[in-house]
Formats: structure tokens, C-alpha cells, sequence
């Protein structure tokens, strides 16, 4: 039988791990020993993102009324400056033709649309497995233990962007000041796009599995070997 | 290392010339801080004064201010300075002010402003992507309105481009015609600006910062200590009706967001929440739609829109599928003010169907719009209806024309008369459609009707200039009466009555007033008004500082200043710093109210300065302020300064401006500025332009 916490405090998996019995290998040592292969490694680490997410940001389409202040206070209040690329709620992409742009000249939603309202677009905090961590080479992509929200670390970025072909909703973002790529971290479980929205289009609630919504993009299909090797670990 | 962030400005702007094709940058001059002065700076060092509105030699000077783009409270505005082809006695220079998404782009895209000059040889429209600057064909587009021209230029473009463009009527040099941004934002007056140049439109993409000099912490506090000083539309601070969670209500509030009222056409529909007052709930204080057009509209109402980064929304989605289908236009209207209520008053017999107003609003906005047509603050449709009315049309148009119009459908109130008449104004047909297009004075001259008989006559409202008034004596007295003739088309200025027209009652007006101004007596009751005094005239000085600083600032002039403010427990005293406080978190530039004030009258100065040289004026009181005979008419003949009337009287007026030029360091007599009062203003580097033209000594 495998101690599960044994095998955790010795692997730089998350520790707060809901899932039990997950792995195939049949002692701890064998476990113990395809984890060291790859902590061997040396330079960029992999990291699998195991556990569930907590809160999730849900915005009601019929009370946006595309002030854009939610994408202003997410930059301006994190980082100091109005920084469109770098909005982690997205407004100004749907605003006028909604979500499929300019394919159809005049659109369904959007202020152009037969049905004038916006859909915000907020990020969907992945369950496992999470794209945009996964799609990582460097294991820049974590979780905050408090929120469960998915957040880059900068220090570990190193702006590759392959975070953003990977998710399917388009929703990294990035500094371009900085020179790494971001994304909604619900603001350490106080965000502040809720705190700015003038009509309360936006919630932050226990968290709901929108992960069968319609792809904005297709996703890039590449994913680094070694991130493709941590999913052989558990999965075989 | 030197720090190159962007606090506020970007430091730069754009030049294009559509003549030669050739785009440089040209460095932002600071000192002007933005918007309306940078335009006005321009046209004194670049274009000479006696240019008209079509020459080539023309320029636009398209500027936000270094607040446009942040998260600044009300601050998505942006300024078109240019020579207008509306003002009289001859093109003077002017600014449009609009809305939308265009000034925060600009400055995305990394500029501080954009100045267009020349003509390009075929219809083009340019598209700001960041750095590159292109000069694109648009002869597929010429000639679409402007709703079609918006989203063919956003395919071509990018959907989250912001796009302006002109419709038919500034194509065809019609001079009342607009720019339209962000669907649904115009800049009045100026469309024919753009069409002289063969420029279609303009569309603008960027995302570069713009960063905030102050404390990220500080600046949040900073922004949400701004809400809090925000009523409602207008900044009126009362609610319309009574409500448990205010002390006063007033039937003019447009803070009309009440429990019991939906966004009907929502979908579901949504309750408008009990407690507005609540930053989280501050979009639903105010619905334009039902302000303008009734209570019916409620349940049109979609949604509220606006300017970029403004949290009251004051732009009704309304959907109405049966006024769509009874006169084939889009079910989805969105518009606002003047653009909405107006087109009501083409039909001098509304009120035997009164409840036609709704689908009047929805054809004719529409139309106007997509037409690219200037109502010029409700001036083209008074005209219009003056000349029916007086029988002048029938007398001036030859039969077959006369006989061609939908007279009839105006009497029967019918909103298709718009679809047939409108056309002709855009496509210049006929001798209506032509001299419709033009300014009043310019039509009244063309057709031998003296001007006295319009600026006499109050149905009119035709002030000076080629433009009609602006809020003036039915909204606060003489100060409205000069504030009017300050600039050279109507000031687009709302300082003076958003504060006469908050809701509150006068005591707590009066008491802002002394706190703000020195003294109670700078303001009356509306319909209750006293003789002029210094205080009103002092007051007149901030309210022309306060909108040329909104202006330069990137700021809206509907819901600011913020001297007053909803808080009952403070006695509604609000803030008149906080333009100067966000200004300075914003660039690091620490400025004072009063200072920012100066840099504003500056400005002001230096575009009455211009207009001297382009009237060859030396004498601005006699030759440019000129107040109409109307406003010292009353319907009952009730007399000045008694209750029940805002009649004016003729020596009060102009004592008026005396009190206000000497105040302001003018030559009493003729309205112009010492040379001791351009110095104290830096305004030196005008001096030898006007003394060798003769215009002072």
C-alpha cells in the first residue's frame, strides 16, 4: 500500500492533493525513484498542478455595461499603470462584436450585436489538468494555497508566451514591461474587479467547472517533453 | 537609470500629413498639458488665422489629456480642435468634444495627440496600430454610412480597434455634420473637417501602458475617494423621487434609479437595487433613456453605455422591435441627450401625439447618426421648424420643391417625414437640403432673412457666432448670459449648471457657494435672480477655467467639477481639488487647483487671443460677445429679477461684463486682455503677433 504523505513530503508536489490513489506504481521506492529522475534535472522544473481550485471569478453578461474599469483596477491597483495588454479580465476584445470578432459583420453580442451585451471573459482556474501550467517549462505557473486561484510566479517566468498558445480561452496575459506573461490570481481572495464594477457583474464564488465552455482559439498542441513526462508519472 | 515610464502622458504625439503620406512624432509641449490647449498652441504656431474650415491648410488636433486612459474617474474624454465650418462671421477655431473609446486608444497606441493636416488625394482612412501608422485606401467605404463604414473598417482592422469615421454629410462638405466614435459618440461640427481631407475615418489600436505616478495603494484610495464625490448624471446629488436613503429629491434629478424600476429589456429583466448610492451599484442611478424620452422607456431599456473608464453609463441601450419594424431601422438604439430628444422637436405638433416620441428618438437618432448629420444643439430642427412655421419655406423654395418635402407627415407627427427630409441635408439636394446643412446665419443671409429676426425671437435660441445657446439665462442668469459668448461656438460648458441644476435646495447651495467662491450671492435660484455682483462673475471665471481644465485634462464636463458631491452629512461640500489631486497621483507633476485653474484660463486666453487676429478685432466685446435680443424677452412680460422669470436686463448684462473683464484683467470696454494680463499669464509670445496686426497696443 503506498503512503500517499510519505511520498508527497519527499516530492515537490503540492501538498494539499485531494485525490487519492491515483498512482499506478506499486512502491513508494519506484515512485520515489521516477520523481528523482526528474528532480535531477537540472534548470527548468515542471509543475503539475494537482490541486482543485477554490473561488472562481463569474460575470453576469446582462449587467456589463463595458466601463472597462474591471481591466483598469486589475493593472492599475496590481501593478501600478493602465496596462491593456496586461488586463486580466477581458472586456475590450468582446465589447463591440463579441466573442467571434468581426466574422460576422454584425454580430450577436457587443454593442454592434443584435443582442447588445458583453461577455466578460474571466479565467476559468483550471482544474487539472491546468493548460497554461501544463503547457509551462519552467513550473512558472503555481497555486496559492489560500485562494487555490493559479498564478505565474515572475521570478520563475521567463516570457516564453507558450502559456498563452495553450490556454483555450486566451486568457494569460502579459507585461510586456516586465517581460513575463500573468494572469488572474483573484487578487489574493479579494478582487479587485468586483470591487470596481459600478452594477456587481462580477462575482467571486465557490468555484464551477467551466471547462466545456466553446474555445476562443484553438489550443497550440505542443507541450514540452519534460512537462510530458511529469504526466507519465501518475499517468503511465 | 532614467526612468522612461509614462506617467500620464506618453510624451509624444503623432503628425500625418495626408498630402505627402509623411507621419513623425512630434514631442508633447507639457506645459499645455493636453486636449483642447495643445490644439489651440498648434493652430497659434502652425496655421494662420484667416484659414477656412476646408482649406488644406486646415489642421485637427485630436487630443485626450495625460488623465485619458487611466483609471481617473470620468476621464475618457477627447478634444478636436480645429477651424470650424460652422461659426460666423467667418471660420473660427473650435474644439468638438467626444466620448467613447478614442482618447484612451490614442494614448494606448502611445501617443499624447494626433494632428492631421492636408488632404490626401483619393478617400483613405488611417489605422494607428502602436508605432505603425498606415494611410489606407477607402474608396470601398466612402459613401456608407457611418454605422456600416464602423464595422467594415473594424473587419479590416481589428475588433478591438477604436474607430471614428464621417458619414455621407461630411463627405459632402455639409458643415453641420459630426465625427461618430465608438458607434455611437459624436464630435459635433466638424465632420466636413475630415471630408475636405478625404479622410473617412480613423481607427486606433494600441496596448502600451500608461503608468501612475503615485503609490499603487494611494491611487486606489485616491480613485475611490473620486466615486464617492459622483451623483448621478449631471452630477445631480438627489434622488428624482423621495427615497428613504435620501434627505431631498427633485423632480429634475436624473438620479432616477429606484426600487420598483427594471432594465425591462434585459434579458431576464433586472431590478434596478434599493441602495444606488453604493459605489457597486452606481450605474444604475441613472437612466438616460427614461430622462429624455419618459417613463415607457424602462422597458426598453437594455443596458447602460458609455465613455471609457466613466462609471455612470449615461448612454441608454434601448431595443424596440416594433418601432424597427413599423419603420425599418435597427431594433437596438443607442444615444443619448440631445442625439435622443431632439429629433422631437422637427414636429411643432407633438403634443397632439405625444406618446410618438419614443419611435421620433429611435428614426431619427439612428438617422442622424448614420447620415453623420449636426443638430448643432437643436438648431438645425428649430430653423427648420421656425422656417415652416413663419412660412418661409413655402414663400423661399420654388413650388416643385416645397411641394416635394413631407410637410404633411411633420403636421401628422409621422417619424418617416426624417427618413425623406434628413437625405436631402446629407446629399446637399435641393436649396433646403443645401442651406439646411449650413450654419443659421449663413442660411439667413443666403435667403435675405435678417439675423435680428432669429436672435430676437426666443423660439429660436440662436445665440452668436453661427451657434445657439448653451445653458445660459433659463439656467443660471448672467453668468450663463457671458459664459456663451466665450468661445467661438457654444461652450459645451456645464460647470455653472450642473451645480444650479443639482437638486439641492438653495441653502445648501448657497452655503456651497460662500465655502467655494467666497459668498452666497454667487448664486441664485434658478427663476428667482438678483442683480449681478462680483461673487457671480468670479464664479463665471472658475466655470470657464473648470471647463477649458476638463478639456485639457481629458475629463467630462457632465459630471464635473466635484465642488458638490451627494455626502449630506459633509452638507454636500464636495472636493473642488480633486482634478488637481488625481492630476498630480496620475503624472508626479504636483499642481494645485488653483494652479491647474490658471494653466486653464491660459489656455482660454490664448484661443480668444487667436480669435482677435482672425476677426481682426481689437474690440471683442462688440465684434465677437454678443448676446441675443431674446433674452430679454419673457412669455407673460413679467419683469427682471422678480420671481417667476429669468428674464435678463440689458444694462444688468452689460454690467455684467464689466465686472467680469475687469476681473479678469481686460480692457473693460473692448473685452481684451492687457498686455500686463498676457504676461501674468506667460502669455508673452503672443504680444508682438497682436501689436503688429494692430489688435492691441
Amino acid at each position: 500500500m503506498l503512503d500517499l504523505k510519505e511520498l508527497l513530503s519527499k516530492a515537490r508536489l503540492p501538498l494539499d492533493i485531494t485525490r487519492r490513489g491515483f498512482l499506478e506504481v506499486s512502491t513508494v521506492a519506484a515512485a520515489m525513484a521516477a520523481m528523482n529522475t526528474v528532480k535531477a534535472q537540472t534548470g527548468a522544473q515542471p509543475y503539475i498542478i494537482l490541486s482543485a481550485p477554490k473561488g472562481i471569478l463569474i460575470a453576469d453578461p446582462s449587467l456589463c455595461v463595458t466601463c472597462q474599469r474591471c481591466e483598469l483596477a486589475c493593472t492599475e491597483f496590481n501593478d501600478g499603470k493602465a496596462d491593456p495588454k496586461l488586463a486580466r479580465i477581458k472586456i475590450n476584445r468582446n465589447m463591440w462584436y463579441g466573442p467571434q470578432g468581426t466574422a460576422l459583420v454584425s454580430p450577436n453580442n457587443g454593442a454592434f450585436g443584435f443582442d447588445p451585451i458583453c461577455i466578460q471573459d474571466t479565467c476559468r482556474q483550471c482544474d487539472h489538468p491546468v493548460p497554461c501550467a501544463n503547457a509551462c517549462p519552467q513550473g512558472a505557473i503555481r497555486v496559492n494555497p489560500k485562494t487555490g486561484a493559479r498564478y505565474v510566479d515572475e521570478e520563475i517566468c521567463i516570457g516564453c508566451g507558450l502559456c498563452q498558445k495553450a490556454c483555450p480561452w486566451n486568457m494569460m496575459s502579459f507585461d510586456a514591461e516586465k517581460n513575463v506573461a500573468s494572469k488572474c490570481f483573484l487578487c489574493d481572495g479579494d478582487p479587485k474587479c468586483v470591487k470596481a464594477c459600478p452594477t456587481e457583474a462580477i462575482r467571486y464564488v465557490p468555484w464551477v467547472d467551466r471547462s466545456k465552455e466553446p474555445n476562443r482559439s484553438t489550443q497550440h498542441g505542443y507541450l514540452p517533453q519534460n512537462n510530458n513526462d511529469q504526466c507519465g508519472i501518475c499517468h503511465g | 537609470m532614467s526612468d522612461t515610464k509614462k506617467y500620464g502622458w506618453t510624451g509624444q504625439g503623432l503628425r500625418i500629413n495626408l498630402s505627402t503620406g509623411e507621419v513623425s512624432t512630434v514631442p508633447t509641449d507639457k506645459q499645455w498639458i493636453g486636449g483642447t490647449a495643445l490644439g489651440y498652441k498648434i493652430f497659434w504656431d502652425e496655421v494662420p488665422p484667416k484659414t477656412q474650415a476646408f482649406d488644406e491648410a486646415n489642421k485637427l488636433v485630436i487630443a485626450p489629456g495625460p488623465l485619458t486612459g487611466t483609471g481617473a474617474v470620468c476621464s475618457g474624454r477627447t478634444s478636436i480642435t480645429t477651424m470650424y465650418p460652422t461659426t460666423y462671421p467667418r471660420h473660427m477655431v473650435g474644439s468638438a468634444h467626444l466620448g467613447g473609446d478614442i482618447g484612451a486608444k490614442i494614448k494606448y497606441a502611445g501617443y499624447d495627440f494626433i494632428i492631421v493636416e492636408g488632404k490626401a488625394k483619393e478617400p483613405v482612412y488611417i489605422y494607428i496600430n502602436n508605432d505603425d501608422v498606415q494611410i489606407r485606401n477607402a474608396g470601398h467605404i466612402w459613401g456608407e454610412g457611418t454605422r456600416r463604414s464602423h464595422e467594415l473598417i473594424s473587419q479590416e482592422t481589428s475588433p478591438n480597434a477604436s474607430v471614428t469615421v464621417i458619414g455621407p454629410a461630411g463627405e459632402n462638405l455639409v458643415p453641420m455634420s459630426i465625427v461618430i466614435n465608438a458607434k455611437s459618440h459624436t464630435g459635433g461640427g466638424i465632420g466636413g473637417v475630415f471630408g475636405s481631407k478625404n479622410l473617412k475615418g480613423i481607427a486606433i489600436d494600441g496596448d502600451q501602458a500608461i503608468h501612475i505616478a503615485a503609490d499603487k495603494e494611494d491611487w486606489e484610495k485616491l480613485v475611490n475617494r473620486h466615486k464617492e464625490l459622483l451623483g448621478a448624471l449631471t452630477q445631480t446629488v438627489v434622488s428624482r423621487y423621495p427615497h428613504p436613503l435620501f434627505e431631498y429629491h427633485s423632480l429634475n434629478s436624473r438620479w432616477s434609479g429606484m426600487p420598483g424600476k427594471q432594465w425591462g429589456a434585459a434579458n431576464p429583466p433586472i431590478n434596478v437595487p434599493l441602495d444606488t448610492r453604493r459605489l457597486s451599484k452606481m450605474a444604475f442611478r441613472t437612466n438616460a433613456g427614461e430622462f429624455f424620452l419618459g417613463d415607457k422607456e424602462w422597458g426598453l431599456h437594455v443596458r447602460n453605455n458609455g465613455c471609457f473608464a466613466c462609471p455612470i453609463r449615461c448612454y441608454p441601450v434601448i431595443k424596440d422591435v416594433k418601432t424597427a419594424a413599423k419603420f425599418n431601422v435597427s431594433p437596438i438604439t443607442e444615444q443619448t441627450c440631445g442625439g435622443l430628444l431632439f429629433p422631437v422637436f422637427f414636429y411643432p405638433n407633438l403634443k397632439l401625439h405625444p406618446e410618438r416620441n419614443i419611435e421620433i428618438a429611435i428614426v431619427g437618432s439612428q438617422l442622424m447618426d448614420d447620415l453623420g448629420l449636426w443638430c448643432n444643439y437643436g438648431q438645425i430642427q428649430r430653423d427648420m421648424v421656425m422656417m415652416y412655421t413663419d412660412g418661409y419655406w413655402k414663400k423661399l423654395l420654388s413650388k416643385e420643391e416645397y411641394d416635394s418635402l413631407p410637410w404633411k407627415k411633420i403636421d401628422d407627427v409621422d417619424a418617416s417625414a426624417m427618413q425623406e427630409f434628413l437625405p436631402k441635408i446629407a446629399y446637399r439636394q435641393g436649396e433646403f437640403g443645401k442651406w439646411m446643412g449650413e450654419t443659421t446665419p449663413v442660411m439667413l443671409e443666403h435667403f435675405g432673412i435678417p439675423l435680428k429676426t432669429w436672435s430676437d425671437d426666443h423660439r429660436s435660441l440662436y445665440w452668436s457666432n453661427g451657434h445657439p445657446k448653451h445653458h445660459t439665462n433659463e439656467d443660471d442668469a448672467q453668468l450663463g448670459c457671458v459664459l456663451n459668448c466665450m468661445w467661438n461656438r457654444d461652450p459645451m460648458a456645464h460647470a455653472h449648471v450642473n451645480f444650479t441644476r443639482s437638486g439641492l435646495p438653495i441653502k445648501e447651495m448657497k452655503h456651497i457657494a460662500k465655502v467655494t467662491w467666497g459668498d452666497e450671492s454667487a448664486v441664485d435660484q434658478i427663476g428667482d435672480y438678483t442683480p449681478v455682483n462680483e461673487y457671480k462673475m468670479k464664479r463665471l471665471a472658475w466655470v470657464i477655467a473648470r471647463t477649458e481644465l476638463h478639456n485639457m485634462l481629458g475629463l467630462c464636463s457632465w459630471m464635473g467639477p466635484w465642488e458638490y458631491c451627494p455626502d449630506e452629512k459633509n452638507q454636500y461640500v464636495g472636493d473642488p481639488n480633486i482634478e488637481a489631486k488625481v492630476f498630480s497621483a496620475v503624472t508626479g507633476v504636483k499642481k494645485t487647483g488653483d494652479d491647474l485653474d490658471k494653466d486653464a484660463t491660459r489656455a482660454w486666453l490664448l484661443q480668444r487671443v487667436y480669435t482677435m487676429r482672425q476677426l481682426d478685432s481689437s474690440n471683442m466685446r462688440q465684434d465677437h460677445d454678443t448676446v441675443p435680443g431674446w433674452i430679454y424677452w419673457d412669455p407673460k412680460d413679467k419683469k427682471p429679477f422678480t420671481k417667476g422669470t429669468v428674464r435678463m436686463d440689458p444694462a444688468d448684462i452689460q454690467k455684467s461684463f464689466d465686472i467680469f473683464f475687469e476681473q479678469m484683467g481686460f480692457n473693460k470696454q473692448t473685452g481684451v486682455p492687457t498686455v500686463d494680463t498676457l504676461k501674468e499669464y506667460h502669455l508673452d509670445f503672443v504680444i508682438p503677433a497682436l501689436q503688429k496686426e494692430g489688435l492691441i497696443k
